[in-house]
């Protein structure tokens, strides 16, 4: 985490570094396959193919040149500074493919080693020990190591070129100018800089306590200080704690008053001589400081130093490393453009901002944060997420099972409701539910069917226990009604009666459907139907009854001419009868005379006869009968009952009826009333006219399958309003009339399966038309 | 009686030839002649109005029904007494018929003595009628016997007036109204002046019977 926010943002080298280690691996598939989940391995397989097909591995077979490189630290091999900036040489030296470099590191252990004597030891050392393998670059850390190269680099490496390292720009303006193969970009503790920082997070500060050692170090750095905070005087009172033994320092620093604040570039020994890296000593301040530390190097940052502007030492080394690159290349040293001072940014531990109440927000844009507590976020984020992503879809599963249950508990709801509602309307309706499975002779009924014929010990409701009960004369027609609608999968409708164990005779009625799923299963429900099929009885007596008395009273309006015709034949015999008395008292008796007088007094019997049997059927109330008659001889039998009427009431009656005319099906007494009463109506719709206007005409005819029967007469017609009510019971135009006649045809018409109308004729009158089906030829 | 010896005609009027040809069996054999017809119309153009007799009338006829037929016979002064016959007769035809003049309204079947009955008395009717008519057209014939002059005279004489007062009227002698008034005497057959007045009112009350006067003699108004 340090080194990756640390480093400059450098994409390629971070990239290509990631393909080195991974190439490094020994046997990566197998340890993906071990340790990683199966996303992952392949992941990790597509990024192995892009890694070998790439250039960069097709380059790994090409001529690799083998170099060697020596850096040489001014201190010690445990130095952060060295150490980190050493790590940086290195990644960035290997991470040519192209280029094999041997990296040596010497120490020249700075400041506690030194002098002449040391010098020469150590060139005679490094030259014997690199005589075999002489580096094509050595690299120079620090200035103290510069120093030594500059002065000892013709005797131990002639010839060979310079990278100088974390050398200061105000140590190099001494030495310059430097040769031209020692090459580098110097660099600069921005200790102004630093303490501006620090004044404006600390605003109220008036002293700047500087901390070091009395050594080579500490003088160097008290003299630059003391130089560098002369324009601050005035803001500033500077005091230079130097050489205290560290627990007489800590103690110092504890009783730093609120407006201090402290710097410190570290110290290597302390007042009584103790050895302290500065790294250490700096940590020793910070913890005993009341007052925030600042220092000006990287490295010390996360010792409890706020931080400081300043370059980090892995981006010192990476730039050297690529300096040193460029210069195994071939390039020559003084072609290569460089800048004047590595840049510098402000280095901050962030524990440290929290501690002094810095606000992060007045960092600026350069900062480079270390040991920034990652927020919770960013630590746990996408683990947060998955776990807010698992949460959620689990939330969303619990409510939509909650849905779905509650849902379904509506829907059952719903379902007992329906079923309370239908076992209501069932029990309301006299229904039963019934399923009858031929195919396991299985039934199911429902027991919320009333019981009406609870007095028979056989369910009446039982469907499938019932059709053994039921009404032998109706059992072929019920089982054939349902073998049809097993085989047809149509509804189906059926009534019969079925005898009780006690004896009495219900109507059911049974309606149902096969069940489209399953051929042999028939779902319905069955009623009892027994006080329907009695008032039906009733109300076809009572249909009866009522046509009867319209029956009668149409012929007793036609009882005058029913007389007359009667008392026609009974005059003649009487007249006959007489004057064969008279004869009889003469002598002699003519006998042809007599024997005429017989046959004539016999033929008037028949007359007389002939009209009571016309009359008979009429008055006589029996029950329908159909049978197949002929429409012609009925009219010309009614026409002769209503003859003497029509005489009477001087109507002429035209009769044109066709010939050869198929019979029909019908009740002749029914029809014949039927018929009685249009031409009586017809009569009477004439009244008004003059006696020679009077002219009722009776037609028949075959139309279109149907033998259609009209009567017409002359009158004034049917008034519009009345068309519609003309055919209701009740309603009549004469005063005299019950509004029965016409209603009463209707039904006996409809029962015929007929139809009657009416309608007006363009030369006045009304005409009655019956159509009746004739009968089908056998 | 003006010809005994003439049997009376029952005229039989009715559509249904069975009943006819019986009740005309029955009446041939008392002694009656008959004359079967079918209908009104019939009987109206083929009618032997000179026959006496009677006339049996089926109410119910198609066309000309037999209460209309009997009104068409009133209007032509007078005629055949008539019985109305009737399969269904009910009581305001048979009032209508009877106020009518009819002899008697009878329904079938009938019964022969019954018949015979009304028969019988109506052609007495028209026996009595036709006397009456006969003696009516032979006072008539006397009148139209006078001369314009006796008839003026004698029309005075029916007002009351004294024969100088009839002289003074009609500007003549007194010794000539006696002359007219012994002719109008001896030729309407009257005996006394009595007698000449009842004769006279005898021909108001049978206007009918006055026969039609000859051209140029045309009678004046009635003796009103």
């Amino acid at each position: 985490m340090n080194g990756r926010i640390a480093r400059p943002p450098d994409g390629v080298t971070h990239v290509v570094r990631s393909r080195l280690r991974f190439r490094a691996r020994p046997t990566p598939r197998g340890l993906l396959a071990e340790d990683r989940p199966a996303w992952a391995r392949s992941l990790a397989c597509i990024v192995c193919l892009i890694a070998l097909w790439s250039p960069l591995g097709t380059a790994a077979s090409a001529a690799v040149k083998h170099h060697n490189v020596l850096v040489l630290y001014s201190n010690g091999r445990l130095l952060p500074a060295n150490v980190e900036g050493d790590r940086a040489i290195a990644e960035t030296l290997s991470a040519r493919a192209d280029l094999s470099v041997a990296l040596s590191s010497e120490f020249l252990d700075s400041p506690h080693f030194g002098g002449e004597a040391f010098e020469r030891a150590m060139a005679d050392f490094l030259r014997e020990k690199y005589a075999a393998a002489p580096p094509a670059v050595v690299i120079a850390g620090g200035k103290e190591a510069l120093d030594f190269w500059l002065r000892h680099r013709e005797e131990i490496f002639p010839g060979v070129p310079v990278v100088h390292v974390g050398v200061p720009v105000s140590w190099l303006e001494r030495v310059r100018p430097l040769p031209p193969d020692v090459v580098g970009i110097p660099i600069e503790h921005d200790v102004v800089g630093t303490i501006e920082q620090a004044l404006r997070w600390h605003p109220a500060a008036r002293r700047l306590v500087v901390v070091t050692d009395t050594g080579p170090w500490g003088r160097e750095w008290e003299q630059r200080l003391r130089a560098l905070t002369a324009g601050l005087a005035d803001r500033l009172a500077v005091e230079y704690l130097v050489g205290l033994p560290a627990d007489e320092l800590q103690r110092r620093l504890r009783d730093l008053p609120g407006d201090a604040i402290v710097y410190s570039p570290g110290f290597f020994v302390d007042g009584s001589g103790r050895a302290f890296l500065p790294r250490e000593a700096v940590r020793l301040v910070a913890a005993a400081s009341a007052a925030p530390v600042y220092a000006t190097f990287s490295t010390l940052v996360g010792t409890g130093i706020v931080g400081g502007r300043t370059t980090g030492f892995d981006a010192i080394g990476h730039r050297g490393a690529e300096i040193v690159l460029a210069l195994l290349e071939g390039t020559a040293p003084a072609s290569l453009a460089l800048p004047a001072v590595m840049p510098t940014a402000l280095h901050v531990d962030w524990r440290q901002l929290g501690r002094w109440g810095i606000d992060p927000q007045t960092l600026p844009g350069d900062a480079v944060v270390h040991f920034r507590t990652p927020s919770f976020w960013e630590t746990y984020g996408r683990w947060v997420l998955v776990v807010g992503v698992v949460v959620l879809l689990q939330a969303g599963f619990i409510a939509a099972l909650l849905v779905e249950r509650r849902r379904r508990r509506s829907a059952a709801a719903a379902l007992l409701q329906s079923e309370q509602h239908m076992s209501l309307a069932a029990r309301a309706a006299g229904l039963s539910m019934w399923v009858l499975d031929f195919g396991h002779r299985r039934k199911e009924l429902r027991e919320d069917a009333p019981a009406p014929a609870a007095a028979a010990p056989v369910a009446l409701f039982d469907f499938a226990g019932t059709l053994e009960h039921i009404l032998a004369p109706d059992r072929d027609r019920v089982e054939e009604v349902i073998r049809g609608a097993l085989a047809s999968g149509q509804d189906f409708d059926v009534e019969y009666r079925i005898v009780a164990a006690d004896g009495t005779l219900h109507w059911q009625s049974a309606r149902g459907r096969a069940d489209p799923g399953q051929g042999q299963r028939l779902l319905g429900v069955v009623s009892d139907i027994t006080q329907r099929k009695q008032a039906e009885a009733g109300a076809a007596q009572a249909h009866a009854a009522l046509q009867h008395m319209t029956r009668v009273a149409l012929l007793g309006q036609l009882s005058a001419s029913i007389a007359h015709q009667l008392n026609q034949p009974l005059a003649s015999i009487l007249g006959n009868a007489e004057a064969a008395q008279k004869m009889l008292q003469r002598a002699p008796v003519d006998l042809a005379e007599l024997r005429d007088i017989c046959a004539d007094i016999v033929a008037e019997d028949q007359r007389a006869a002939e009209v009571i049997r016309r009359l008979g059927a009429l008055f006589r109330r029996s029950p329908p009968a159909l049978a197949p008659l002929d429409v012609n001889e009925l009219v010309r039998d009614t026409v002769e009952l209503t003859r003497t009427n029509l005489l009477m009431r001087q109507v002429a009656l035209e009769t044109t009826l066709a010939a050869d005319l198929p019979p029909l099906e019908g009740d002749r007494v029914q029809l014949q009333q039927m018929l009685l009463n249009l031409i009586v109506n017809a009569a009477d719709a004439m009244n008004a006219l003059p006696e020679t206007e009077r002219v009722m005409t009776i037609a028949s005819a075959l139309d279109a399958g149907m033998i259609r029967l009209s009567v017409a007469d002359r009158g004034p017609g049917i008034p519009a309003e009345a068309m519609d009510k003309l055919f209701e019971p009740f309603w009549s135009t004469k005063a005299e009339g019950m509004g029965i006649g016409l209603a009463v045809c209707r039904s006996i018409v409809a029962a015929h399966h007929g139809t009657i109308d009416v309608a007006n004729a363009p030369d006045g009158g009304a005409a009655f038309c019956v159509r009746l089906p004739a009968r089908a030829t056998p | 009686m003006t010809d005994p010896s003439a049997t009376p005609t029952v005229h039989l009027v009715d559509d249904d030839p069975q009943v006819a040809k019986a009740l005309a069996r029955l009446l041939r054999e008392h002694g009656f002649r008959t004359a079967v017809f079918d209908s009104a119309e019939a009987f109206l153009a083929q009618r032997d109005a000179s026959a006496p007799g009677c006339l049996v009338l089926d109410v119910n006829l198609p066309g000309l029904d037999g209460l209309a037929l009997q009104r068409r016979l009133a209007e032509g002064g007078p005629a055949l007494p008539i019985v109305f016959l009737t399969g269904h007769g009910d009581i305001p035809m048979s009032v209508q018929a009877v106020k009518a003049g009819a002899v008697d309204f009878l329904t079938k079947p009938v019964a022969a003595e019954v018949l015979l009955a009304a028969v019988r008395a109506g052609v007495a009717l028209d026996a009595r009628s036709r006397e009456a008519q006969a003696a009516s057209a032979a006072l008539w014939q006397r009148h139209a016997s006078l001369t314009a002059r006796e008839r003026e005279v004698l029309a005075g004489l029916v007002a009351g007036k004294l024969n100088k007062q009839i002289a003074a009227d009609l500007g003549i002698v007194e010794p000539t109204v006696k002359f007219h008034r012994a002719r109008i005497m001896a030729r309407m057959q009257a005996h006394t002046i009595a007698e000449l007045m009842h004769l006279v009112a005898r021909l108001e009350l049978a206007p009918d019977a006055r026969p039609a006067a000859p051209p140029g003699d045309e009678a004046h108004d009635s003796p009103m």
